[in-house]
């Protein structure tokens, strides 16, 4: 399991336009920062935070990355993936919901992975496929739901 | 660099450039048709010159000019249309009036009823067309030298059928040098070029009728191959594509090829981008027309290698047809802008791309779009800019993800 200080230390060196600061609950962090996955500037916050018992937050399981601004532009009449792609829709604004950026049930992520060398990258590479998806209603970044036969991690590969 | 994944690999890393470059791609000759047009060159060539043609032993040179002898050929904008191929026939003929010349050249191309170009020949006021089934046009002008000591300066000639005789002229020009200078000043860059080239050979899907022997005569090589593509040239080629798209509905003669050009070697410098040479020289040409509504005349430009050749001698006919041309580049400069911009979103910039050269090309554009990117975050093989931007890469160079890809989850929308 890695430190909150080593997370930290590691996203200054390698994403240094992410600030830090203390997050929400003890042992807790919040990045705040601009990331591009095109050429689009968007304003994201990650949160993530040390297990601890009795805890549920979801930033305690994982790193919570939501798109702060520009907002989110829902598209219910998209092809793909409407109204929003890939989130874990969250009430009342379901533009700011966490993105979902890996599969949890096949151990993409955890505690001792850096959050700057898997979730800033995923990050990235959802906003580019955000990019794609606003423009054209299709969503080319893969992935799946939470439902039985639903992979689509072949799709566009051919 | 402070990000550990940097890595700057192609000219075209910026979307606008990179939604450029692939409608460039789209509108090119690609080396097929190339192929081919170097083919049905030489077998004009040979045609004209066979025994028993008014026109043997009288050609002394056989030349492209206009677009295909400095590589800025593009298809047309629609499939029928296919494109056009000027050619120069220099004729050693004198005393021969402009309507003699083009009727002779007409009955030589013509030939004998049941001969392959019978049906396919028109004679024009300037020029013979050979129009082929596949929607290709070869115009072949005849011109005689005018002094040994200057080579190629010629006279074409003017004879329309449905005017007076008295009408007939002859036209200075020079396009042979203008084409030899274009090619000489216009930079080029060798990383750009490469990496062009890579992409016009990959959307090449061949031809069938491709003839094995098209290397026999002098067209140009294909850019791919001689390494001479320049950003400044594949512009020109997006400017003319824009053009042809604001005139073809407008059934009136539209800003002549060579015109622009000649305006863009004006302003060619190395090292630009394609999106840079455009805007560059876009405005230029806009400056000169505006300088020329404001002094209430019509632009003029002329071959910088051969005085009195103009290149503005039929458009603009007069104001109306300049002011449509300001117009329209001070539109193409803003949705330029639009285009360019790290402000604007991918779907500002497919709206403006597909205004701008054309809603199919901008479809296909999008769609090879969606197809490269969505490999690139399926696979992880690209590299990272400073802040994040996802940089294209060939999938070989990267032998291993700079961040191990993952799989994009949740729960599908419920509504409530």
């Amino acid at each position: 399991m890695k430190s909150l200080q080593e997370q930290v230390r590691t996203m200054q060196r390698d994403w240094p336009q992410f600030s830090p600061s203390l997050g929400l609950g003890p042992a807790s962090v919040v990045w705040f920062g601009d990331l591009r996955g095109l050429d689009r500037h968007f304003h994201i916050s990650v949160e993530y935070g040390l297990p601890m018992r009795g805890r549920t937050d979801l930033y305690r399981f994982m790193p919570v990355v939501r798109v702060l601004r520009p907002s989110m532009v829902p598209n219910f009449e998209a092809a793909d993936e409407a109204p929003l792609p890939h989130m874990y829709f969250e009430g009342p604004d379901i533009r700011l919901s966490p993105l979902c950026l890996f599969d949890p049930k096949a151990n993409q992520w955890d505690g001792s992975m850096f959050i700057s060398r898997t979730t800033i990258g995923w990050a990235s590479r959802w906003l580019a496929s955000y990019e794609f998806w606003e423009a054209t209603g299709k969503w080319v970044g893969g992935g799946r739901h939470d439902e039985p036969d639903q992979t689509k991690e072949a799709q566009h590969a051919a | 660099m402070s990000n550990p994944f940097g890595k700057t690999t192609t000219p075209w890393d910026n979307t606008g450039e990179r939604l450029l470059a692939a409608a460039a791609v789209k509108i090119e000759l690609p080396p097929s048709q190339h192929a081919l047009l170097a083919d049905r060159k030489a077998t004009i060539e040979k045609h004209l010159e066979r025994e028993g043609s008014p026109m043997q032993g009288l050609i002394r040179l056989f030349y492209q000019q206009g677009s295909v002898a400095i590589g800025a050929t593009i298809r047309a904008k629609f499939r029928f249309e296919g494109f056009d191929i000027d050619i120069i026939v220099e004729l050693m003929v004198s005393g021969m009036t402009p309507c003699e010349v083009l009727d002779l050249l007409y009955e030589a191309v013509r030939g004998e009823k049941g001969s392959r170009y019978y049906d396919m020949t028109t004679r024009q006021s300037r020029c013979v067309t050979i129009t082929y089934a596949d929607g290709m046009h070869i115009d072949l002008s005849p011109s005689v030298l005018l002094d040994a000591a200057d080579p190629r300066r010629s006279h074409i000639f003017h004879s329309k059928l449905e005017e007076p005789r008295s009408n007939d002229t002859t036209v200075l020009t020079n396009s042979f040098a203008f084409v030899e200078d274009y090619n000489a000043r216009c930079p080029v860059d060798k990383t750009f070029q490469e990496e062009y080239s890579k992409l016009v050979t990959a959307s090449d899907r061949g031809w069938d009728w491709i003839i094995a022997d098209a290397d026999t005569v002098a067209v140009p090589a294909h850019s791919t191959i001689v390494g001479g593509k320049s950003a400044v040239t594949v512009a020109l080629q997006l400017l003319k594509r824009n053009r042809n798209i604001r005139w073809s509905a407008r059934k009136r003669r539209m800003p002549a090829s060579i015109m622009f050009s000649c305006l863009s070697l004006e302003v060619a410098a190395p090292g630009r981008t394609i999106g840079e040479n455009l805007k560059v020289i876009a405005t230029y040409i806009l400056d000169r027309l505006v300088v020329a509504k404001l002094s209430r005349t019509l632009l003029h430009v002329e071959n910088p290698c051969c005085a009195g050749d103009i290149f503005t001698d039929r458009w603009p006919e007069n104001q109306s047809a300049q002011d449509l041309l300001i117009a329209d580049l001070q539109l193409f400069l803003q949705q330029l802008a639009v285009l360019m911009s790290n402000q604007s979103s991918l779907a500002q910039r497919v709206k403006v791309l597909k205004e701008m050269f054309g809603e199919n090309v901008g479809q296909s554009v999008v769609d090879e779009f969606g197809d490269e990117l969505g490999g690139m975050i399926q696979s992880g093989l690209h590299g990272f800019g400073a802040t994040g931007v996802l940089l294209g890469a060939p999938a070989a160079a990267i032998a291993k993800p700079a961040i191990p890809p993952s799989t994009f989850y949740g729960k599908r929308w419920a509504k409530r």
